[in-house]
């Protein structure tokens, strides 16, 4: 339903672009992830998404429309919730989602009705009469995502909603952003936590630098198509076996070598034991997003 | 009415309504001013008023006549009259420890020697003597000196007048009092376009003054709701929801044009019920309607030009600290140059011209030609014009800010 097409952007006065011809196809009722390290350009995509930014160069389109034409067509299609508590501190909870709401258009009778359904999504009953300013982290991220489903949107758009949350609260916002898609919703889920996009998202995007990196369903991405043996030694890799196994360190006595077949597994922990390096721990084949991540890039998704 | 412009409106009021520091600067702080300033100036605005400084009469002959000369100079009231004594030495004393400026000595045979003075009939004439403190100014003691020979001269033309009509048998009322009720006060006339009358006191000029400061205040709330939008991303987040920036200020500028309407009818209302009770007189606001409507014409306009400089300045300043500076500050100076603290016309030819730079001053300038000089709409065309010039400037100022900060981000 949203298609992204050579989509660049450079900002002004910026040496390299944000941006360098990205392509995507995010399906409906879904939720997709977003992933990259910090100023990969999920912020410049979503923006561009959101309208916040001019097109240039590429085609965004929503439903086989251009996307300055859907919007206009349906203005409360799109929503984002910014990584920002974007509300008013010194508005309670109530009047800050009653002025978004005002501001989307929406009329007394769908305003009481929309304010009081995403006070019960977002679990904000005890805190409605409280100002924005006195309310917890957490609680301060229920309220963003709440403003952001105010207009019932067709598509979400989430920028780091977790960022400097407790773990019941991120737990509880996940869960709700899981049931989002339930109810029509289309959510694209920016992140650096791996393991919030491995719990929820069904199609996953990596991206650096600008560029697409990967694109798939999650067990597309953390399949390998080449089995990597990645261990975790006791004691250092005696150079002899380090240049036999062509092993590439990649931490304190952590190693990653290719490993065409399981059934050699048994052989090369055999001779690590010989030369008194037994294994820590090791994995092979399956990876995690951090394990793919540093593959393509070299580098930490939290970089 | 769009719900996107009244949701605006209303949250601009919840969060003024929450900003105390706001409301303080906007409606207790000009109050105060007014109050303390238009006592401080009363006797500064008005010529003829009282003049602090205190006088004695010794009278040593205690004659009708002296008596005469002693209510005739009460009469003319610029000098506070504190006694009448009959003790040359205390009344002395009484300079050197500061009871009193002045004291006038009318010597025995006053009354006598009222129509031969200076020894013409060949008997010496003692003279009345001033006893001043030295410390006094030279212009009061000259002022107090010319009072005394007025009073004396106009004594001595009664006499003379009476005396002359006994001489020539010219018909008298019986029971007629020697002393006339002459005009002997000149009383100053402003011009004006329709009437003529007295001249503003202290709380004419001083209400005007701080009302316009006071709205030019709304930089503070202004810009501490602006700043704390951009800084949240709040701003950005409205635009997401496809709000425009020409809605997000119009959004800005009406609830903020009413706060200053409202700020507007407190300072009236503290000039014409509060500043009586401290002994001042009312403020006088203009009788007719189109000249209440010429007053509100001036009170939009200085609304607007203070609502877009706050917009301005909010766009400006990168913190709510900066803008309370940079605005508070700025707002200082205009007030300095416009004649706010210090009144135009006390200033020198140099510093009344660099006054015409301030918007503070047009705006002043506006409302005196409505309360003083009561003129016309089109008299006002030149301040009315100059406020709203400002504020368009400011505005288009503040929209181009905020493009090239969008701009400078894409």
């Amino acid at each position: 339903m949203l298609s992204i097409d050579s989509l660049s952007y450079r900002y002004t006065a910026a040496t390299a672009p944000a941006l360098d011809g990205i392509s995507l196809t995010i399906p409906a009722t879904g939720i997709y992830g977003l992933l990259g390290p910090n100023g990969a350009g999920k912020t410049t995509l979503i923006s561009l998404i959101a309208g916040l930014l001019n097109l240039s160069t590429g085609h965004i389109g929503l439903d086989g429309q251009p996307l300055a034409a859907a919007r206009a067509a349906r203005p409360r299609a799109i929503a984002l919730v910014p990584q920002d508590y974007a509300f008013y501190p010194m508005l309670t909870t109530q009047e800050n989602l009653r002025f978004f709401g005002g501001t989307l258009g929406l009329t007394r009778s769908a305003l009481d009705e929309q304010v009081a359904h995403v006070i019960a999504f977002a679990r904000l009953e005890q805190v409605v009469g409280k100002r924005a300013e006195q309310l917890s982290g957490g609680l301060r991220r229920r309220l963003n995502l709440a403003i952001g489903l105010l207009g019932k949107p067709q598509l979400l758009l989430l920028d780091e909603p977790t960022v400097g949350v407790d773990p019941q609260s991120r737990h509880f916002l996940l869960e709700s952003i899981a049931a989002l898609p339930a109810a029509g919703t289309t959510v694209v889920y920016t992140s650096h936590y791996m393991e919030e996009v491995e719990a929820i998202c069904q199609r996953i995007a990596i991206i650096d630098q600008g560029r697409l990196l990967a694109e798939g369903t999650l067990e597309d991405i953390l399949h390998s198509p080449l089995p990597l043996l990645e261990i975790h030694l006791d004691a250092p890799l005696p150079p002899p076996l380090a240049d036999r196994y062509s092993a590439q360190a990649i931490g304190n006595r952590k190693y990653r070598r290719e490993l065409p077949s399981a059934a050699d597994l048994p052989r090369v922990l055999d001779e690590l034991a010989s030369h008194g390096c037994p294994v820590r721990d090791l994995s092979f084949g399956q990876h995690n997003l951090e394990q793919v991540f540093m593959r393509l890039t070299n580098r930490s998704l939290r970089d | 009415m769009s719900p996107r412009l009244l949701a605006l409106w209303l949250k601009e009021i919840i969060a003024l309504s929450r900003d105390r520091h706001g409301l303080l600067a906007l409606f207790i702080m000009p109050t105060i001013f007014i109050l303390v300033m238009t006592m401080a100036l009363r006797d500064a605005f008005t010529p003829g008023t009282t003049i602090d400084a205190p006088y004695v009469v010794v009278d040593l002959d205690q004659s009708a006549h002296s008596q005469s000369l002693i209510r005739r100079l009460g009469k003319t009231a610029s000098f506070q009259r504190v006694g009448i004594s009959d003790d040359a030495d205390a009344t002395r004393h009484g300079i050197a420890s500061g009871r009193q400026a002045l004291a006038l000595v009318l010597p025995k045979g006053f009354g006598e020697r009222l129509l031969t003075p200076s020894g013409a009939d060949g008997q010496p004439t003692e003279p009345m003597q001033l006893l001043v403190d030295p410390t006094l100014n030279p212009a009061l003691q000259l002022a107090f000196r010319n009072q005394v020979m007025a009073a004396l001269g106009a004594l001595r033309a009664d006499e003379l007048t009476q005396r002359a009509g006994k001489l020539f048998g010219l018909p008298t009322i019986p029971g007629a009092k020697a002393e006339k009720d002459w005009p002997d006060e000149i009383v100053s006339i402003a011009v004006r376009n329709d009437a003529n009358v007295r001249p503003p006191s202290s709380v004419q000029q001083n209400v005007p003054a701080w009302l316009i400061f006071a709205m030019f205040f709304v930089v503070i709330p202004v810009s501490s709701i602006f700043i704390t939008e951009r800084q949240q991303g709040t701003l950005q987040r409205l635009r997401s929801m496809g709000v425009p920036f020409r809605l997000i200020l119009a959004g800005k500028l009406v609830p903020f044009c009413v706060v200053n309407q409202l700020q507007a009818l407190l300072m009236v209302m503290v000039g014409m019920f509060v500043v009586p009770l401290f002994g001042s007189e009312a403020l006088e606001m203009p009788a007719t309607l189109p000249q209440l409507a010429n007053w509100c014409a001036v009170s939009a306009a200085v609304s607007l030009a203070a609502v877009a400089w706050a917009l301005l300045i909010a766009s400006i300043a990168r913190t709510s600290e900066q803008a309370t500076v940079v605005g508070g500050v700025g707002n200082i100076l205009m007030g300095a140059i416009g004649g706010i603290m210090v009144p135009k016309f006390v200033m020198p030819a140099g510093m009344q011209t660099l006054a015409g730079l301030s918007p503070m001053a047009w705006a002043l300038d506006g409302f005196h030609m409505v309360m003083l000089r009561h003129g016309s709409f089109a008299d006002l065309l030149p301040s009315l014009g100059k406020l709203l010039v400002f504020a368009i400037l400011a505005l288009t100022a503040a929209v181009w800010l905020n493009q090239r900060a969008l701009a400078t981000r894409s």
